[in-house]
This record gives C-alpha cells, structure tokens and sequence, in this order.
C-alpha cells in the first residue's frame, strides 16, 4: 500500500489536530441518500451504504467543543485499512478482538475493522472508580480470559491497564494502541462476505473477575434486533438526529446510539460517559443547539440531569425537538419522569417523548417498546395483593397501600413474552411471575459457558430474564429485577461479583458471603454485605469490614454495609446454596427496617 | 507553581471533604478518601467538578484509579496543574 493512502487513513484525531477546532464541521442531519432502515444482512454491508452518504458520528469535548468528526465514508476507509492490518496476524476466522471502548473514533473503528476482517469485537469497560487499578486489571483479565481473545487494543490513556492484563493471559497473541497496529504490515486481501449466521460481537454483561459471561450475538439476531428498534420502536425517519453519552461499553450505548444510527444513516453527537456524568447538561445542550430527536438514558441520568439544572440553564434549552426520550437499562420510577418533565417543561421539553422500553444484552438489546409519542404510562396496584396473591389488581379505593408501575409496551414483532411461575406454567395476565422471552434477537449463548447458558436457555428457545412483572393488554410491566442483580445510581452489579471479592479474603471461605441492595424510603438502594465470621477480636472484626467497604468501593464505586453474623446464619437452600432472597429476609428481621418485606422473590440464577 | 501552591490545593480539598463527607473524620492528608469517608459517587463527580473549575484544568479518569488518600488526590492536582 502507498504511504499516501497510510496518510489518507490515518487516525482521525492526528488527522485533526492539526486544524483548530472551529473549522470542524459536525455532520448533518439530512443525508444525501436515500434512508434505509436497517434492510441489511450485515453489520459491513450496513455500512458501505451509510458510507455513500454524508452522515456519521461526531465527538465532543467535557465543554462541548466538537474534538472529532468520522463521517460513515471515512469510518469505512479507516476500518477497512485497520482490517488489513488484522489480517497481518493470520488469525482464524471468528478469533476475538478485545477492545478498552472509550467514546472515541478510534473505537468505532477498530470494531468495525474486526468484522471486515471476520474476526469478533468484544467492548471492554474504562475504569471509573477512586483507587480501582487493581480491580480494574483483574476485571480486564477476566474478561480476556473467558472471551479467549487474541488481540487487545486500548488507547494511551488505557494501554497500561492492557499490558498489566493480558500478562498470564494464554490467548493473547497480541497487545497494543491503534498507532502500534497501524505500524504492522497491511496484508492487502480481499474482504470475505460475512454471513447473517456469524457471531457478530460478544457483549459481556459483568465485570466479575472469575466468572464474566460473554453474550453471544450473531449478525442474524443483531439486525432482527436493530429493525424492530428503528422500524417499530422508534420509527425512524429523515431528519432524525441522536446524541448519547451512554457507554460504547454497554448494549444500549454500542446497539442502541453507535449500531442503531449506522443502519438507518443518521448522524449522532456523543459526549463522554465521564464527562456527562460530571456535567450532566451538556447533553441536553448538545440536543437543544444540533436539534437531535432521538436520545437514550437510564432513569439515573435524568436524575442527574433534574439534579444539576439550574434556573439560567433552563433559559439556554430548546428541547422541543426531542421525540423520542428512551428510558431503559434499570427499574423505571415514574416520579423519576415525572421531576425531569417538571424541571425542563420551561425548556420546551413534551413528556409525551418519554418512550419506556424494556431489554436485556442477552436479547441483543431491546424485546418491548412503549408507543411512540404516548409519553410513559403506569398502572397503580392494590401492594398486599400484590404481595399475598401475587397479583396486580388496579387500586379500586383511596387509601390503601400502592404501588406504580411503569408501562413498557408491547415486544417488537417476531418476539414472543411470557410470564411463568416457579413451575414454569404459564400464567394469566395481571399475574406476577419470571418474564421469559422468545425470538430472534436472542443470543446463542454464552460464550464457551454451557452450563449458565443452559441456565438462562430454556427449552424451546425461551430466555429466562430473570426479572419478575407482569402483562396487562399486552403490554409488559416490570415489578422487580433479579435477585442477582443490584443497581446502585444506574449502574448494574451482579451479586456474585461482590459475594466473590468477599470470598478472596482469608478470613472468608466460599459460601459464607451474601450480598444483595435494600432500598431505602427515597427509593435509594444500599448494597448489604452479610458475612458469616469467625473472628473474635474486635479489631481484626474492624479490620475486615474496613477492607471489605473498602474493596467494594474500589470495584464498584459505591458504599456497603458489612454485618458479620455467626456462622449459620445464613439461609441455604436443600441444595446447600445460598438463598440471597432469604438472607435479605433475615437482615431486614434483624435490623427491623419497616415495611421492607419484598414480593419480588425471584430464584437466584 | 509553588509550595502555596500545593497548600492551597490541599487545604480546597480538605475543606471540600469535609462538606459532602458524612461522617465526622478530621481529614488530614494521610486521610483515605474510600474507606474513611463515605462519599458516594454522586458528592465525588461534584467534587471533581469543583477541582475542575477552581484550577481550570481536566482530571483524567484513568489517573483517579491510583488515588486512595488526599495527599494522592492533591499531589495529582498539582501535577496536572503544573503541566498545564
């Protein structure tokens, strides 16, 4: 190849910084092409048509300067030479790719070079916690271990991480930045198609260090997934505009705001998670000033955003042209809506844009979508029938006891909901059980995992969610989440990942940990370590429950409460296994929290 | 950038911790920002946001995963400070 084509294709970051900033030009909203909705086979073929057009992805700086612009023309000519330096490792078709997936272009690229290169990307998260290096590189190194990469990639900012993580790591044939790849020979070698049958990516869905679990999803499911998402979640049209700061890391940032805009050729603004979270309004005046439509986020962000937004912001927002508020990834309180729409109505912001929705990585993204323009419905249910016959029975007189739930429509054609009980029969709608899903946006399984696969996979192709709720006309509301999963402000933690930095202590043995949220009146979860110690001294007590707060603040970023109990304690089931729901039941006996008991049992998975 | 410097830095911090801290901690330097104050997530993004605009500079998210003590936040303040 020419050195002026290696010029040409370049990282666009170097290409750019050569130019002051206030000569970029965003791409724009309305294409030259004419709009296609995700009617691709693949993942490239998607592209190379959005490459025809003017359209593409634009990245923005923690003050809203625009750093960076990759229009789907040059995402193809950049991820098509990275590509060719990927052949240069000979690799079999379908080797993983591991990538540390900042919101950067370079990203973006190399996981598109993956799949002209047949090969499968998988997204590692950045860290994001006080004091997590440790943590972080275990976390890293699991993942590479369990997704059996043979590449790794991250930026400079992260490529010491990398280096620490890949040592061990038996898989590994190659470590590096984007720059250091694109010194190797490019191996000039015509693209093989890819096949619709083909693993598209691997999505991990925890950061756990010993047993991370790798979604695998195929171009089949991808597009299956991505149609129902443009066509009937969203109906997408000319003249729709997205911005996101949702991580390139997790299924809706990657599916929902990177994958979803490619194949129906529309142009996204994106801020950086990290920057978002510290200043929260610069995404809604990214959509106010490039007129966006369409922007995701979990109920946690419109939290912060109600939170930080003060009176002069207010003036500065024109958000009457976003249609499409999509709330998913977490429980959906209605008050958390309901406070956001009060705050930004001054701002021109319609509540009818509210669109719940409801999905899960192992369905590639999205199974139920709420109507478009509807703004987010709920039902109020009578709590002690809720709790004593597990049924939803719409509140007939004031006064009593309440629960609101959230609507999160109907799921996407070709996909298939049902409620079942602890005997997996079917159950009648405003029943409550575990919420199964069928169709063809489901993962294979995990990867190299049988057993959780078998899990999660029940006969005739049927996900089990693992969360509890109920149909009512159709339409799917959420009750509870998985026993196994916490979420603490927005954010997803298994378990089992706390349960295990507890059982790497000497003091701890397996099974003596178990972890799970409680919420508090505000709605705010607390995470609960209970422990079953040994130890007499009251120092050497201190000293554990110090390393442990401290530990899970290092891995996850947010405070526990640790109680040491005496040994058999713990509730376990006939099989020996702890029961989380059990030892949930007993600390709230223990610490007489009021009105606390849960009607959300679900089986621990 | 100076000693005065780095004393002004520290002293913002401690004062700063001990607004959004809950509990009663004298902080010092050799105070351990993760298990001796109970900071969550939220109180952290400001704090940072506060460093941010004080000293008008912008603290990577890589650099925070070494930092456990005051004294490891301030001298990484002041490092980025000076090199700007």
């Amino acid at each position: 190849m020419s050195s002026t084509i290696t010029k040409l294709n370049a990282p666009l970051t170097q290409a750019f910084d050569f130019q002051p900033s206030s000569e970029l030009q965003f791409t724009p909203t309305f294409n030259t092409l004419t709009q296609r909705l995700a009617d691709f086979d693949t993942l490239t073929s998607a592209l190379e048509y959005a490459a025809e057009g003017i359209t593409g992805y634009n990245f923005y700086d923690a003050k809203g300067n625009l750093r960076s612009v990759l229009p789907y023309g040059r995402l193809r000519d950049n991820a098509r030479a990275k590509a060719q330096r990927l052949y240069s490792f000979d690799l079999p078709r379908g080797s993983r790719v591991a990538i540390i997936a900042d919101t950067s272009p370079e990203f973006v690229e190399l996981f598109f070079a993956c799949r002209y290169a047949g090969l499968v990307p998988f997204a590692m998260p950045i860290p994001v916690n006080l004091g997590s290096h440790a943590i972080y590189v275990q976390q890293l190194r699991g993942m590479l271990d369990s997704g059996e990469a043979s590449i790794a990639l991250a930026n400079i900012d992260y490529v010491n991480f990398l280096e620490e993580a890949v040592e061990g790591v038996e898989s590994i044939r190659w470590a590096g930045t984007p720059s250091k790849l694109g010194e190797l020979p490019a191996i000039d070698m015509e693209f093989q198609p890819n096949h619709p049958d083909e693993t598209a990516y691997l999505q991990f869905t925890s950061g756990s260090t010993r047993t991370p679990r790798g979604v695998v999803i195929t171009e089949r499911a991808l597009m299956c997934n991505l149609q129902g998402i443009v066509r009937n979640g969203l109906e997408i049209r000319p003249g729709d505009r997205s911005a996101s700061w949702l991580p390139f890391y997790h299924d809706m940032g990657l599916v929902g705001l990177v994958l979803a805009p490619m194949v129906t050729q529309l142009s996204v603004d994106y801020l950086a998670t990290r920057d978002f979270a510290i200043r929260p309004l610069q995404w809604l005046k990214l959509i106010s000033r490039n007129r966006c439509t369409v922007a995701f986020s979990q109920p946690f962000g419109l939290k912060l955003c109600t939170l930080r937004a003060r009176e002069t912001d207010l003036k500065e927002l024109d958000l009457s042209c976003w249609r499409a508020a999509g709330i998913g990834a977490e429980m959906i309180r209605p008050e958390t809506l309901r406070n956001f729409a009060e705050k930004f109505a001054s701002a021109g912001f319609n509540e009818n844009a509210f669109l719940p929705c409801y999905g899960l990585a192992e369905s590639t993204l999205a199974v139920t979508f709420s109507r478009i323009g509807a703004g987010c419905k709920s039902i109020q249910v009578d709590s002690k029938t809720l709790i004593d016959k597990k049924m939803a029975a719409r509140l007939q007189a004031d006064g009593r006891k309440q629960n609101e739930f959230v609507n999160c429509g109907r799921p996407l054609p070709g996909h298939i909901v049902k409620i079942v009980n602890e005997d997996e029969e079917q159950l009648s709608e405003m029943m409550v059980g575990s919420v199964l899903v069928h169709g063809d946006s489901l993962m294979t399984g995990y990867y190299n995992n049988s057993e959780e696969t078998n899990r999660a996979l029940k006969s005739g192709n049927w996900l089990d969610t693992g969360d509890i709720g109920f149909l009512f006309g159709g339409d799917l509301f959420i009750t509870g989440r998985r026993t196994d999963v916490i979420i603490v402000n927005g954010r997803n933690i298994r378990a089992q990942d706390i349960e295990e930095l507890a059982e790497q202590q000497p003091e701890v043995r397996s099974r003596e940990a178990s972890a799970f949220g409680v919420e508090g009146e505000d709605g705010a979860t607390t995470i609960v370590l209970v422990i079953e110690c040994r130890l007499a001294s009251i120092i050497e007590r201190q000293s554990l429950t110090t390393r442990l707060q401290q530990l899970v603040y290092m891995a996850f970023g947010v405070n526990c409460v640790v109680e040491l109990v005496p040994p058999h304690t713990l509730p376990r089931t006939s099989s020996g296994k702890l029961s989380r729901f059990a030892a949930k039941q007993g600390y709230i006996q223990r610490t007489n929290l009021a009105g606390q008991l849960s009607f959300v049992e679900s089986g621990d998975r | 950038m100076t000693e005065n410097n780095y004393n002004e830095i520290m002293k913002l911090l401690c004062d700063r911790l001990e607004g959004v801290s809950n509990s009663n901690v004298q902080i010092t330097s050799e105070t351990n920002i993760i298990s001796q104050l109970s900071i969550d997530s939220i109180k952290l993004l400001n704090l940072i946001m506060e460093i941010e605009d004080t000293f008008d500079i912008s603290i990577p998210i890589n650099a925070l995963t070494d930092v456990q003590t005051v004294r490891e936040l301030a001298d990484l303040v002041y490092k980025i400070k000076s090199a700007s």
